[in-house]
């Protein structure tokens, strides 16, 4: 089959890769888009199942996730194959690298609270003076927001809080029950905002359902999935990118693409992995430094309600806005919500009496999530570990991440302020705690290939475009020079589409 | 089957697009517990009996609700943890251990022979509120490890669910699976 010329390459087809092939096909730019993972069927590769009828009546293989515990039995075929795919990281120091190889990568399951960023993240260190600001302002993505959140078909609830910019939503209005009530309103009393969760709508709500289908419309993109993306090639004359080396995943055969510009959205660190590999864009040394996430305190209280009704809403940022007000920098978000049954572990009993509390608690549980975030640090990266390779003979990463007592008193300050909210809205705690989940388990993994104005200190410019090669852009969230305690991925949609105009804009001049 | 025959049955085939369009009868299938008993292979004997007894105490039948024996969560615990990893292999049995070792010291039998009052002072972590970390002490961590595999084994079977769904339509136990893909 003769090959034909693409304009782009793009590596990836989720959130990032989506996006890119969204904005740069109805430019006209013909793209070619690898990626590791299968296609499949949505309809016919799912199926209503019993739980009694999986194998492990619902546990899932002993052993097979020990990293991704949001794998269930249901959902184990799309998560990333821990044997397939090892990585290393310093016993005392764990790290759970979340992964999702199929097409429309991690936007197949994800959440979808969809949270804008503010000039708290993007000028933080003005702010409060640690780490890096952004070579962004809000203003400069604000109208790639304004043009995402409808792609996405974002919900929620205008309530002009600086902290979280407004955005296009579909309005929700949807009520709280009494109990939901009574804690928005005790916490508002005490000068903590609340509002409604920012969520991208339908049960689907992929790459794969709202971004691909508009690309290949165009007639200007080919997906080929099942190519493992080995390494980029560069051409020695001219120092620029040329396309990559990658391998078939199932068949193991070698094959080679060209492109005129290459886009990497291999997720956070998976890009990051694939640059080192290829031993390019790293003149400043940073490549691989300033890992960061969001810290999760899962389930930091969890209460009883005087009556039933349920309801989620949501308490963004609230600390040190103004000025340090904390033992910590920064601060941290809740999801929080009532309805449902608490966890039988909560209960100390057994038997019957255990049977008789929980029916008698039925739809009074109340939990809260905290989202914290965590600062950027040298200190905290990723290399490749030559010792450990995949199934495909590609050196795997060695991960270096550890929380601080900045994250550690913000979470212990959070399970302190929901506990008190809890008690004042007359609920009975079952439990609360302050312990956060391994760094990666929030699966907000960023940075590591952060953007910057000077070359000597980033990897990116405010393009996403390697400072070091001009035809290379990286377009996840390793470009993230710090994230706030906001989910991150529509923020990283509205880089990789602001990062696809300009890289259209460039091609268009011939400048690329 | 030798080879010639193979090679024979697969002839005997219908052409393939004979068989396009062709109204293919459904059949239901059953599971292999619907016509066997399970064979327990990684809990020994007294393990297995105080298994038994830990998970009747931990969900009992309830009014016609069926209880984990009715629902085999011992039986399909023993399956559970003979593929699981050492250090959970090694809660359980040490923590089975440990129950049957205080009951025989204290009661002179087994753990699967105590009363429920006596059953229930050796169950007293059970008693204890649940904290984020585990606790440290080896029994108290196996039993709330217990009290949790047991209820999970057994709201996930065919037994109850196929009695609690009669009475709520939200207890059908059913999900989407995502088919592994080559
Ligand atoms: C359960 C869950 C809940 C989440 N909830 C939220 C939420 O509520 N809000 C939020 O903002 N975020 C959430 N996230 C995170 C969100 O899914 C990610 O931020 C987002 O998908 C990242 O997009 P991406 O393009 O960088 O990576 P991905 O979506 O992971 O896509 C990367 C793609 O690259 C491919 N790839 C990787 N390596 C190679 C290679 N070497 N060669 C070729 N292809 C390769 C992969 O197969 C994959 O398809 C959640 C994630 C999960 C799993």
């Amino acid at each position: 089959m003769a090959t034909t010329p693409y304009d782009v390459l793009i590596i990836g087809s989720g959130a990032s890769g989506g996006m890119t092939a969204h904005t740069l096909t109805k430019l006209g730019i013909k793209c070619l888009m690898l990626d590791a993972g299968p296609a499949f069927d949505y309809e016919k590769d799912r199926s209503l199942r019993a739980v009694y009828d999986l194998p492990y009546r619902g546990f899932g293989k002993p052993g097979r996730f020990p990293h991704i515990t949001q794998a269930s039995e249901f959902t184990a075929a799309i998560w990333a194959d821990e044997k397939q795919n090892p990585y290393s990281y310093d016993p005392k120091d764990p790290y759970y690298w979340v992964r999702i190889r199929r097409i429309g990568g991690k936007t197949l399951v994800w959440g979808r609270a969809s949270w804008r960023l503010s000039d708290l993240e993007f000028k933080a260190k003005d702010h409060d003076g640690f780490g890096d600001n952004w070579p962004i302002r809000y203003a400069d993505l604000a109208p790639y927001y304004d043009r995402c959140e409808p792609l996405l078909r974002v919900s929620g609830r205008k309530e002009g809080l600086p902290q979280i910019p407004d955005g296009v939503f579909l309005e929700d209005n949807s009520p709280v029950g009494p109990a939901v009530a009574r804690f928005i309103a005790e916490a508002n009393k005490r000068g903590i905002p609340t509002t409604k969760q920012r969520r991208a709508q339908g049960t689907l709500a992929s790459s794969m359902n709202l971004l691909l289908p508009d690309a290949m419309a165009t007639g200007n993109l080919t997906i080929v999935p099942n190519a493992v993306v080995r390494e980029i090639t560069v051409d020695k004359k001219t120092g620029l990118v040329n396309g990559v080396n990658f391998v078939d995943r199932r068949s193991k055969r070698e094959l080679h693409a060209k492109a005129r510009v290459l886009v990497v959205g291999a997720s956070t660190l998976e890009s990051t992995r694939l640059l080192l590999n290829s031993g390019i864009a790293n003149s400043s040394g940073m490549l691989g430094r300033y890992l960061f996430d969001q810290f999760y305190v899962k389930n930091t209280v969890q209460a009883i309600t005087p009556e039933t009704g349920g309801g989620t809403s949501y308490i963004p940022r609230f600390t040190n806005l103004k000025s340090k007000e904390k033992n910590y920098l920064r601060g941290y978000a809740v999801d929080f919500g009532g309805g449902g049954t608490p966890d039988p572990k909560y209960f100390p009993l057994y038997g019957e009496p255990l049977q008789k509390e929980l029916n008698e608690h039925r739809g009074r549980g109340f939990n809260a999530t905290t989202m914290g975030s965590v600062l950027p640090r040298y200190e905290n990266y990723v290399r490749i570990d030559k010792t450990v390779v995949d199934a495909w003979a590609i050196p795997s990463l060695h991960i270096q991440a550890r929380y601080t007592d900045n994250e550690f008193n913000m979470a212990k300050d959070a399970m302190n302020t929901l506990a008190e909210l809890c008690d004042a809205s007359g609920f009975q705690l079952l439990e609360k705690h302050d312990k956060m989940v391994p760094p990666g388990e929030s699966i907000h993994e960023l940075g590591t290939c952060r953007m910057g104005d000077n070359p000597k200190t980033s990897v990116l410019n405010q393009w996403n475009q390697a400072h070091d090669v001009k035809n290379l852009f990286v377009v996840d969230g390793s470009s993230f020079v710090n994230g706030g305690s906001q989910n991150p991925t529509l923020t990283i949609t509205a880089l990789a589409m602001r990062a696809s105009e300009y890289m259209a804009e460039q091609m268009r001049k011939g400048d690329l | 089957m030798k080879r010639r025959s193979f090679t024979q049955s697969l002839l005997a085939l219908p052409a393939a697009p004979a068989l396009l369009g062709q109204e293919i009868p459904k059949i239901d299938f059953s599971v292999p517990d619907a016509g066997a008993e399970p064979v327990p292979h990684f809990f020994t004997a007294p393990q297995l009996a105080a298994v038994r007894r830990l998970s009747d105490l931990i969900l009992p039948s309830i009014n016609g609700t069926p209880g984990a024996l009715e629902a085999r969560a011992p039986e399909f615990l023993d399956f559970l943890l003979g593929q699981s990893p050492a250090d959970r292999k090694a809660l359980y049995r040490n923590g089975l251990d440990a129950l049957n070792a205080t009951a025989r010291r204290q009661y002179a039998k087994g753990f699967a022979d105590l009363d429920a009052t006596q059953a229930d002072a050796l169950l007293a972590p059970l008693h204890k509120n649940w904290t984020w970390d585990a606790p440290t002490d080896p029994l108290a961590a196996f039993l709330r490890e217990a009290k949790a595999d047991v209820l999970a084994a057994t709201v996930n079977s065919r037994e109850w669910i196929s009695v609690v769904s009669q009475r709520s339509r939200g207890a059908s136990g059913t999900s989407i699976y995502w088919h592994p893909i080559e």
